[in-house]
C-alpha cells in the first residue's frame, strides 16, 4: 500500500514534470502562429473580459494599496527631494553670487567704455573683507602691489567711484571709501561744471557733502556729482575725470560757500567686484599722479592761493 | 473552541482514513479539496494579476501564486502540492502570454516539495509558514530566472536583479504568514489531515509513553 502510494506520487511529480518541460519546450521551438500560441491566444479571449470585469471590481482595493505605497514611497522620495533641496539652494546661492558678480563686471565694463577706463591699466579685485563698523569705512582687497596696485590708486566700481588705496602690500590693499574721514574728492556738478570737493558728512555715516561751491551756482537736487580730474591741496588723489560719485540730494544755501549733500551712487555696504585704476607706467595720468605726488604742502598751498580760492587746477588731461 | 470546530469540518470518510495510519499525503486527490484548491488558485491568480502585481512595494510586486503552492503542499501532501503548482502556473503563463511551461515546472517542483516537507518533517512550529514562504519566493524568482537564462533570454545578472530577487524574497516572507492563514483557512475544511491536530491526537492517545503522562506518574 505504501509502495503505491510513494510510486504513484513519484508518477505524478514526474508525468508533471515531463509535462512542463514538453510544454516549454514545444512553446519555444514553434513559431509565433503554432498551436500553443494559438491555444494561449483563445484562453486570452476567453480570460480578458473576467480579468477586464475583475480588474474594474478590484480598481478600489488597488488604489488603496497604491495609496499606502506611494504614502511610503512619497516619504522615501521627500527625504530625496529635501536633500536635492538643500544642493539646489546652496547652488542658487552660488549663483546669485555668481550674477552680481557678473552685473558688476558689466557695469564695470560700461563704465570703461564711456570713461576709457582701460587707459588707466584697471585691476579687477574682489573685496575680500569690509568692516563691519560704519564709522570705519574701510575694505581689503585681494589684489596688492604684487599686481600694480600703489597707495592713493583710485577705486571704482560698475555705480561709480567708492574710494582710494590707502595701504598696500604684496597680495593684498586697504582701501578707504570715500565715505571715509581721510578721504577728499574733488569733483563738479555735472550739469554746470561747478567744482567743489566731495567729503563725508560728519555725523551722518553713509552720506557725503560737496562743499567750497561758489554761491552763485545753481544747484538742483537730483544733479550728478562727478570726479574732476583735478588735483588740489585738499585732495591730493587723482581721479579720472568724470567717474560718477553720487547724486544732489539737497542743497544748503546759509552759508557763504554753498554745499551740497550727496548721496553716493555706489552701494558701499555691498561691494563684491571693484577695480583699482593703477595708471600703467610711462602714461600720462601716471606722470600726473607722479607730478602730484612730488608736490610739497606748501608748493600745493601756494598753487591753491594762486587759483584765489578755486581749490582746482584743471589738468585737461583725465588725470 | 477553534479545534473543536476545526475537527467538525472533516469529513468522516477522511477522519477513518486519517484513523487507519495511513501515512501523511497519501491520500489521493479527494473532490472537495481539490474544489477548494482549484477555486483558491483561480481567485489568488486573479487577484495577483489585477491587483498584486500593480502595487509595487520597495520597487518589487509581491508575488502570492509560489506562497498559495507551497502552502497547498505543506497542507495538502506532495501530490496535491505538485498538481497545484503545475495548475497554477499554466494559469499564469496562459494569461500572461509567457513561455508555457516555464512557470508549471517551477511550481510544480515547489508544491512538491512543500508537500514533501509536510510528510517527512511534519513541521509545527508557529514560524514555519515563514520560512516556507522565504523558501518558495526564492525557489520561484531563481528557477524562473534560471529557466529563462537557459532559454536564452538576453538579460545580464546583475545587481540590479539580485537586488529584486532579495527585496521580493523578503516582501513575499512578510506577507507569508496572512497568506498562510488564508490557505489554511480555506481547505482546513475539507483537509484530510492537519499535522497540529495529529501531533496533538498522539500525545493523547498513547497513553503511558507520553512525556506528560510520565512524569505525572513519577509525581505519584
Amino acid at each position: 500500500m505504501y509502495d503505491k502510494t510513494v510510486r504513484r506520487r513519484r508518477a505524478v511529480l514526474a508525468l508533471l514534470v515531463v509535462l512542463s518541460l514538453i510544454l516549454l519546450t514545444a512553446y519555444f521551438g514553434e513559431a509565433g502562429d503554432g498551436s500553443l500560441h494559438s491555444v494561449q491566444r483563445g484562453f486570452l479571449t476567453v480570460v480578458s473580459p473576467i480579468q477586464d470585469g475583475a480588474n474594474k471590481a478590484l480598481k478600489p482595493v488597488r488604489n488603496l494599496f497604491g495609496w499606502f505605497s506611494s504614502t511610503l514611497h512619497a516619504k522615501s522620495q521627500n527625504a530625496e527631494l529635501r536633500k536635492q533641496l538643500d544642493k539646489l539652494r546652496t547652488e542658487v546661492t552660488a549663483n546669485q553670487a555668481n550674477e552680481r558678480s557678473y552685473q558688476e563686471l558689466l557695469k564695470l565694463y560700461h563704465l570703461d567704455s564711456e570713461l576709457s577706463i582701460s587707459d588707466y591699466k584697471p585691476v579687477p579685485a574682489t573685496v575680500v573683507y569690509q568692516s563691519p563698523n560704519i564709522w570705519y569705512s574701510i575694505i581689503t582687497i585681494d589684489k596688492g602691489s604684487s599686481s600694480g596696485v600703489r597707495v592713493n590708486d583710485p577705486v571704482i566700481t560698475g555705480e561709480g567711484l567708492i574710494g582710494k588705496v590707502t595701504e598696500v602690500v604684496p597680495d593684498a590693499a586697504q582701501v578707504s571709501l570715500i565715505t571715509d574721514s581721510t578721504v577728499e574728492v574733488t569733483a563738479k556738478i555735472s550739469a554746470t561744471g561747478t567744482i567743489g570737493m566731495v567729503q563725508p558728512e560728519v555725523g551722518e555715516p553713509g552720506k557725503l557733502l560737496m562743499r567750497y561751491l561758489e554761491s552763485t551756482t545753481s544747484v538742483t537736487p537730483g544733479d550728478y556729482v562727478v570726479t574732476s580730474g583735478t588735483v588740489s591741496s585738499r585732495g591730493e588723489s587723482l581721479y579720472p575725470k568724470g567717474i560718477p560719485i553720487g547724486q544732489v540730494t539737497s542743497v544748503d544755501e546759509q552759508s557763504p560757500f554753498k554745499s551740497v549733500d550727496v548721496s553716493p551712487l555706489a552701494n558701499l555696504h555691498s561691494l563684491d567686484v571693484v577695480q583699482v585704476l593703477t595708471y600703467a607706467s610711462g602714461s600720462h595720468a601716471a606722470s600726473l599722479n607722479d607730478i602730484a605726488g612730488s608736490l610739497t604742502p606748501s608748493q600745493q598751498a601756494s598753487s591753491e592761493e594762486e587759483a584765489q580760492g578755486a581749490q582746482l587746477a584743471s589738468t585737461g588731461g583725465g588725470g | 473552541m477553534t479545534e473543536g470546530l476545526r475537527s467538525a469540518t472533516i469529513a468522516p470518510s477522511r477522519r477513518a482514513r486519517v484513523g487507519s495510519g495511513q501515512p501523511a499525503g497519501s491520500a489521493w486527490l479527494p473532490g472537495s479539496l481539490v474544489w477548494r484548491v482549484a477555486v483558491l488558485s483561480v481567485v489568488v491568480v486573479f487577484v495577483q494579476i489585477s491587483v498584486v502585481s500593480e502595487v509595487p512595494v520597495f520597487g518589487v510586486s509581491i508575488d502570492l501564486t509560489p506562497l498559495l503552492v507551497a502552502f497547498t503542499g505543506l497542507l495538502c501532501g506532495s501530490t496535491m502540492g505538485a498538481v497545484a503548482g503545475f495548475c497554477v502556473g499554466l494559469l499564469i503563463d496562459l494569461t500572461l502570454m509567457q513561455t508555457l511551461g516555464v512557470t508549471s515546472l517551477t511550481f510544480t517542483i515547489i508544491g512538491y516539495w512543500g508537500g514533501r516537507l509536510r510528510e517527512l518533517r511534519d513541521p509545527q512550529a508557529a514560524l514555519t509558514p515563514l520560512f516556507v514562504g522565504a523558501a518558495a519566493a526564492t525557489a520561484a524568482m531563481v528557477g524562473y530566472s534560471v529557466i529563462e537564462f537557459l532559454l536564452g533570454v538576453d538579460a545580464p545578472v546583475s545587481l540590479e536583479l539580485l537586488r529584486e530577487i532579495v527585496v521580493g524574497v523578503i516582501v513575499d516572507t512578510v506577507v507569508a504568514l496572512p497568506v498562510w492563514a488564508l490557505v489554511r483557512r480555506c481547505l482546513v475544511g475539507a483537509l484530510p489531515d492537519d499535522p497540529r491536530r495529529r501531533r496533538r491526537r498522539r500525545a493523547y492517545t498513547t497513553g503511558g509513553l507520553s512525556p506528560l503522562s510520565g512524569s505525572r506518574s513519577v509525581g505519584r
